[in-house]
């Protein structure tokens, strides 16, 4: 409407209306004025690189030569390796696993958190901490609690006569990918912590106070209230952490980069040695391919779900 | 039937507070033994008489930090990059944020879901191409090839949380604004902006955290020493020397510091702005 130059007659003194004022009253271009950094940036470097990491996949693209299309030879390359199908399987359990602790934990936590209790805050504060430590910090701490022979874990074990001598509990083919999800859940959980006490603290109190009169105790007040009101933060906490634990990078890398032989390897480390340390881009981007697909689900639903709630 | 049920609530807050007890053992042992390391002498670091605490607290380990790594210039890099990707943040996003809650145009809604999906887009899936993009730009090894990175993340994240924040403030106050001659950028700067002040702040502290947390994307694009970041430098004191985690637990304290304090004094509104997106109403 008010982009019409049309409209510059309507006023009294017949001035020309000035460019940048009629830019500044159209909703249109100023919009558009707006938002164009977020769409060069977003463009540049989220879409554009994911369109071209789908066409990496199919090239043979290696680091400093040019890369040319190879069809479906990385993903067949890939299915037919051995290794491989123990990366998928390792990212599979790492993820199922990690994401079911931190809920189990984070649940529990929070729960506790929402008794009524002197100094709350306080313990609150503490179980939060592990949230605002840096992920590699969290890793290079936990890479010296875990140490042979001077680390935490084992000084403690060998002091209380657990074991006789320290541990290697990053090289033990037993135990490596269990330590690994110990970190990611000691860095993971109060993320959970932080949606579920939010999550409790808005079920209204008259619905317990209701249940109580009608002979509900703590356990049926807990399956038959507090579940189903927490039904859609769950849905969406768990959705986000499997999104980005799957995906993380930072805990295998630091901890063992996949050793001992592969067994604490996961897909999205997998790719970064493959295109960054060997320069295999086209084979790394396939890797990453793989796990995309059911990245998808959860982004749509997802997406859907916190455009619902928040956004408009 | 009164005391039965004033017992189970004692026994289940009973149980809760042994589960709390081991619940903060847990947090707090790793951090506990990052801080002790770092205060004490190498005899009571290694060995034979590794020690639970402190017996001859020392600096030491502080010192070799600033005097004989990279560490001082880690950090002066780090500050560099997440104080530029903050700021470019703040202003794309409260631009950014602005228009989507409160202009009406074509697409308003594609561009809210492409933001979102922006967003949950994983890094480990963007990093080859962003190294191949950021060398052909030439700024491979460049403070400005990190930011450019960065903003890939930040910008969505924040952008989302400020148009949570925006939709809450009357729309009557920029109406009025605007009827007294206002122009719509004036809106943003002199009514919504200063009403946000809090949002702010939250949206600066994750674009910051963010970027002085990440890792990946350093580890790619940046491979001269002399542009590392925290994250990709303080790894290396690994390979360079072999008593090391007396300096290398010293670093972290200093690098989880900044994180902490912000978090120490406003998580209030750090705990409200994470879980807005997510949980909001």
């Amino acid at each position: 409407m008010t982009d019409n130059p049309g409209t510059a007659a309507a006023f009294p003194y017949d001035r020309k209306i000035p460019i940048w004022e009629r830019v500044a009253n159209s909703k249109r271009a100023l919009a558009f004025m707006f938002l164009l950094p977020t769409t060069l940036v977003l463009t540049c470097v989220v879409v554009y690189p994911f369109m071209f990491a789908l066409l990496l996949s199919f090239q043979d693209k290696t680091a400093g030569v040019p890369g040319r299309y190879v069809g479906l030879a990385n993903y067949i390359e890939l299915l037919g390796n051995p290794e491989f199908l123990q990366i998928v399987y390792n990212t599979v359990f790492y993820t199922v696993v990690a994401v079911s602790l931190k809920f189990l934990i984070g649940l529990t936590a929070a729960l506790v958190l929402n008794q009524k209790r002197r100094f709350n805050n306080i313990y609150r504060t503490i179980l939060f901490v592990p949230w605002a430590v840096p992920t590699v910090i969290a890793s290079l701490t936990w890479l010296w609690v875990y140490d042979e022979f001077n680390g935490l874990l084992n000084v403690l074990f060998v002091k209380l006569g657990l074991v006789e001598y320290g541990v290697a509990w990053l090289a033990e083919p037993e135990l490596a990918m269990w330590a690994i999800i110990a970190v990611v859940v000691w860095n993971g959980t109060p993320f959970y912590t932080m949606h579920f006490l939010a999550g409790l603290q808005a079920i209204p109190k008259e619905h317990y106070e209701a249940a109580e009169i009608d002979g509900a105790n703590t356990l049926h007040k807990f399956w038959f209230i507090t579940v189903p009101s927490m039904g859609s933060v769950f849905a969406i906490t768990i959705m986000l952490s499997t999104v980005f634990t799957s995906t993380s990078i930072v805990v295998v890398n630091i901890l063992t980069n996949g050793a001992p032989a592969n067994l604490t390897q996961i897909l999205p480390n997998f790719s970064f040695n493959l295109a960054i340390a060997t320069g295999r881009m086209g084979l790394g981007s396939a890797v990453n391919m793989v796990l995309f697909p059911f990245l998808v689900v959860f982004i749509v639903i997802l997406s859907g779900r916190m455009l619902r709630k928040g956004g408009d | 039937m009164a005391l039965t049920k004033a017992g189970s609530q004692r026994l289940s807050r009973a149980i809760g507070s042994v589960i709390l007890v081991v619940l903060i053992v847990w947090t707090l042992a790793p951090i506990y033994w990052m801080i002790n390391t770092s205060l004490k002498v190498p005899g009571e670091i290694y060995g034979q008489n590794i020690t639970m605490w402190p017996r001859q607290p020392t600096l030491e380990n502080y010192w070799i930090l600033f005097q004989q790594t990279n560490f001082p210039l880690y950090l002066r890099n780090s500050l560099i990059v997440a104080c530029a990707t903050t700021a470019l943040s703040l202003v794309f996003a409260s631009l950014g944020a602005y228009a989507l809650s409160r202009l009406q145009f074509p697409g308003r809604k594609l561009f809210a879901r492409t933001l979102v999906y922006t967003y949950l887009m994983p890094e480990s899936l963007l990093f080859i191409p962003l190294l191949i993009i950021v060398v052909t730009l030439g700024l491979q090894n460049t403070y400005q090839g990190l930011v450019f990175a960065y903003l890939g993340f930040t910008v969505p994240f924040c952008t989302w949380l400020l148009m949570g924040y925006f939709v809450s403030i009357p729309v009557e106050l920029e109406e009025a604004a605007m009827t007294d001659g206002c122009s719509r950028l004036g809106v943003l700067f002199y009514i919504v902006l200063p009403l946000t002040v809090p949002a702010l702040a939250v949206v600066a502290f994750f674009s910051f955290t963010l970027s002085w947390n990440e890792y990946v994307y350093a580890a790619v694009l940046v491979s001269d020493v002399n542009v590392r970041t925290i994250p990709t430098g303080i790894p290396n004191f690994i390979v360079e020397d072999v008593f090391f985690w007396g300096p290398m637990m010293a670093s972290t304290v200093i690098s989880a510091i900044p994180p902490l304090v912000v978090y120490f004094f406003f998580q209030r509104y750090l705990i409200t702005g994470l879980t807005l997106g997510a949980v909001k109403g």
